[in-house]
């Protein structure tokens, strides 16, 4: 069955994209920075923000990854299509 | 207009084997000036951020590809 993927599919792909981006370069900077505690608050808080994402991401187009913290799914779902780079 | 993007000339010889390339360019990025990077710089918006490849403006390098009359 093919089942095109709703606009929203995309646009909170790529707020995680986004999210998972400024993680990364927050990681690499705290890495040479441990000490700074507002770039350390900044993480948290995207961390958290990225959490909520993933959790809003989940529960409707399924688990992103095959690690059973997807959530309340009783099907075995995450090979299920459309594969992200079939999207 | 400011670039970070330099040119070299390099020696042409009289019996070179192929054409000569008269223009070489090389980018001079912004983290070779910077050292240890301060903390508290100003940062993208995310979704910029995502667009041009880092979070702080200050070490934003565009890149504009070879310049046209550089090519041999």
């Amino acid at each position: 069955m093919n089942t095109s993927v709703p606009r929203d599919y995309y646009q909170l792909l790529e707020e995680l994209q986004t999210i998972d981006f400024v993680l990364v370069e927050l990681n690499l900077y705290l890495d040479t920075h441990p000490e700074d505690v507002h770039a350390l608050q900044q993480y948290r808080a995207w961390s958290e923000r990225r959490r909520e994402v993933k959790a809003r991401f989940e529960s409707r187009f399924g688990p992103l990854q095959p690690d059973g913290a997807g959530g309340p799914g009783l099907t075995w779902d995450w090979n299920r299509s459309p594969w992200p780079w079939q999207v | 207009m400011f670039t970070q993007q330099k040119v070299y000339h390099p020696y042409v010889g009289p019996f070179d084997p192929c054409p000569p390339v008269r223009i070489k360019t090389y980018q001079t990025p912004p983290q070779l000036y910077l050292g240890f990077q301060p903390p508290g710089l100003p940062q993208f918006p995310p979704r910029e951020a995502l667009r041009r490849g880092t979070l702080w403006p200050a070490l934003f390098s565009p890149y504009e590809g070879r310049r046209r009359d550089s090519a041999p």
